[in-house]
């Protein structure tokens, strides 16, 4: 591989006082390389376009230039840190005629996978992993959004996300724009692109930007096609005018509810009919709303806001199977903060047919959440005004250690609990320590009461 | 451990099919050896390319053709998996006869009932010596063939340009202004000097859709590097798209050429020959 920044120079850009210690070659892409790099003693990673990228996408340094100013909408974005132009004694040391520039980044940690490694089934994470991955996949693009700034080009290609964590990382920021400035040439990534954008007959924004989520999160949340079933089958050579009618010009969602003609096929889209029936029909309704009406009508598709009450809630009602361990997440329903008002009856595992029993659910001051270890509890389920969000838990519910069939929530805060027991009594939970569930008639938490709701007898002790 | 269901992407075949010149001209000043180096070079990050498209499983074949053809990897192999044998030079030119192995593979059946488009890639230093045209008229009366990414690599300066093109095929919505060459025409062609590919010529005149020429060992492990990694690429799992870009009307839109390195060699001229 040829670098056009030789591996090992420390070389000097406009603006930038220190040099910049050329590392090694990270990797080469469509645009441009990136090299790892070693500015003022920090690692880092920059990006160096290709002449070809630069002279197609007139307008690239400005949209950077822009979005450096504008700082990152969440932790979740490789975002870029500064513009890198040559100065005249590093670019006589470029392996290219054309004088170009780039960007500055962070590094992406190690431990983050490409959403790809999941989608092919090479990655090890669970299903409450992969929601998480979505929640925090809508709240980075309720934050782009909400900052005005549109993305374009959002597919599996840019996703990083770490498997145990369900913590997520966008990468090639570089297309990010105002919102209906449309200062780029990108389009979009076929499979992701919005009808609208793949036919030519509205710019990426947006609203685009929603039909892409959608897509992602359902890629996510099943490792399948929205738009692959039947019709599918019916190509030969899925090639780019094949991929126009699939995408663009008749895109049938496989699970639309009222047109059948692309339902998945059992042998080649099996792993859309496992998946989809493990979803609660809330989360479900997103994805024919988006994938149905929100196709011919970008007004209609969900919204980076409904996403995150949906897959949070979602969340919240995963129970473990007490056969195989699985999780599942459609539980029978109690009056839950979403208030479908119809109640569903017992429910199977999806993965062995186990009758679920009825889950124990604990009351917090916005909603319930079913008692299953590893679910966590974060601020948005004590504070009405907090959108919902998967990072930062103040309580995570845990197995013990030595018996793994006692539930404990454990204090993930800064400051003390009060627990106050059934057989009567209150102790004090530090931080980090647990607190035995069946013992607990409510924990007082210092963003309001945590309440184990009890229907039938409570369980012996 | 609660994990994901154990399901997966369905994927489709994609073939990609090596269509090596080995006559006796590429013997010749180190040529031979060079196209082993750089197909063997480029196995480790085509086989990247292929682990990061779940929805192609790529697999690579080669015919090797001099006094005749003859199926050099047979059966389509996954990229993981293949090792690359050295191929010998030595004979004529039988490229007819490589198409009509090639014709006989991308009939339905053998070819799968669904698959992505297949990447065919013709390395060639000279002339066919035998019935080329009927071979590919043959050839190109495939649906498979037809809706194949079709590429070829000119080596050295003795290249037949012009059967390297209609291999292609005609270029597709010329991008050069009115009065440029006619579709078909192939610049160096007539007389001129083929160029310099890697260093040499503007980045505006090189296309995918014409012979791409390699002059020296560096700039045919870009182009084979290219191949495998760029175009498969685009072949398999789509990439971003641009707008106003060129080949919006092609089967598969190309990915860009490699750009034009400047590597210290390149600026004294061929190496290897």
């Amino acid at each position: 591989m040829t670098w056009i920044l030789p591996e090992g120079a420390s070389l000097t850009f406009e603006g930038l006082a220190e040099p910049v210690h050329i590392r090694r070659g990270l990797g080469s892409g469509s645009q441009g390389q990136v090299m790892e790099v070693e500015v003022a003693g920090e690692r880092l990673a920059l990006k160096w376009y290709f002449p070809a990228c630069i002279s197609r996408d007139p307008h690239l340094e400005r949209r950077l230039g822009e979005a450096i100013r504008a700082t990152a909408p969440s932790a979740s974005f490789l975002w870029p840190i500064a513009l890198l132009r040559p100065t005249p004694a590093t670019q006589a040391r470029l392996r290219s005629r054309h004088s170009g520039f780039g960007y500055l980044m962070g590094l992406r940690p190690p431990d983050f996978a490409g959403a790809v490694e999941h989608v092919a089934g090479r990655l090890e994470l669970s299903l409450r992993s992969a929601l998480l991955a979505c929640l925090h996949l809508a709240d980075a693009f309720h934050a782009l959004h909400s900052k005005g700034l549109c993305y374009k080009d959002i597919s599996l290609g840019n996703l990083f996300l770490e498997p145990g964590s369900g913590r997520i990382l966008i990468c090639d920021n570089d297309n990010v724009d105002v919102d209906g400035r449309d200062l780029g040439s990108v389009l979009g990534t076929p499979g992701f692109m919005a009808p609208e954008i793949l036919l030519g007959r509205a710019r990426p924004g947006a609203a685009s930007d929603l039909h892409a989520l959608a897509v992602l999160i359902f890629r996510l949340l099943t490792r399948s096609d929205p738009f692959r079933g039947r019709l599918e089958l019916a190509i030969r050579c899925l090639d780019e005018p094949a991929r126009r009618r699939l995408y663009g010009e008749d895109p049938v969602f496989i699970f639309d509810p009222l047109d059948h003609r692309n339902r998945p096929d059992p042998e080649q889209h099996a792993a859309a009919l496992v998946t989809w029936p493990i979803y609660p029909a809330e989360l479900q309704a997103l994805f024919v709303q988006s994938f149905g009406p929100g196709l011919k009508d970008p007004a209609r598709r969900a919204l980076t806001g409904q996403w995150q009450q949906a897959l949070a809630q979602t969340l919240d009602q995963r129970q473990l199977c007490p056969d195989c361990g699985q999780e599942n997440f459609r539980c029978a329903a109690g009056a839950t903060a979403a208030g479908t008002g119809t109640a569903r009856g017992p429910q199977a595992c999806w993965h062995c047919g186990a009758a679920l029993p009825p889950p124990l659910r604990l009351q917090l001051p916005r909603g319930e959440v079913v008692a299953a270890a590893g679910t966590t509890l974060h601020r948005h389920h004590f504070d009405v005004l907090h959108p919902p969000q998967g990072d930062a838990p103040l309580a995570e519910l845990v197995a013990h250690p030595s018996d793994p069939t006692v539930l404990g929530l454990r204090n993930l805060g800064e400051g003390p609990w009060r627990a106050v027991l059934e057989r009567g009594g209150e102790l004090e939970i530090a931080p980090g320590r647990s607190v035995n569930v069946a013992a607990l008639a409510q924990v007082r938490t210092p963003l309001g009461p945590i309440t184990p709701q009890r229907r039938c007898p409570p369980s012996p002790m | 451990m609660p994990s994901f269901p154990n399901v997966r992407l369905a994927s489709r075949p994609l073939h990609f099919i090596y269509l090596c010149d080995c006559s006796g001209s590429m013997a010749a000043q180190g040529k031979m050896q060079a196209l082993n180096q750089a197909i063997r070079q480029s196995l480790p990050e085509m086989a990247r390319v292929a682990r990061e498209n779940p929805e192609a499983r790529v697999l690579v074949r080669a015919v090797r053709f001099a006094d005749r053809a003859h199926w050099h990897i047979a059966t389509p192999t996954p990229v993981e998996a293949l090792q690359w044998q050295d191929l010998q030079a030595g004979g004529v030119t039988a490229m007819g006869e490589a198409l009509d192995l090639l014709a006989a593979q991308l009939a339905s059946p053998p070819m799968e009932e669904r698959a992505l488009p297949p990447v065919l890639v013709l390395i060639s230093d000279g002339q066919p010596t035998d019935d080329f045209e009927a071979s590919l008229a043959r050839l190109m009366g495939l649906p498979w063939a037809q809706k194949a990414v079709r590429l070829a690599i000119a080596l050295g300066h003795d290249a037949d340009l012009e059967v390297l093109q209609q291999f292609i095929g005609p270029e597709p919505g010329s991008d050069r202004a009115p009065g440029g060459l006619p579709a078909g025409e192939v610049p160096g062609a007539s007389g001129e000097m083929p160029r310099h590919a890697v260093g040499g010529a503007a980045a505006g005149s090189r296309s995918p859709r014409r012979p791409l020429q390699a002059s020296n060992a560096t700039a045919l492990a870009q182009y084979i590097q290219w191949a495998s990694t760029a175009v498969v690429g685009a072949a398999s799992m789509p990439a971003s798209r641009v707008g106003g870009g060129a080949g919006i009307d092609a089967n598969i839109p190309l990915p860009d050429l490699p750009p034009t390195l400047l590597d210290p060699v390149d600026d004294i001229g061929p190496v290897v020959w």
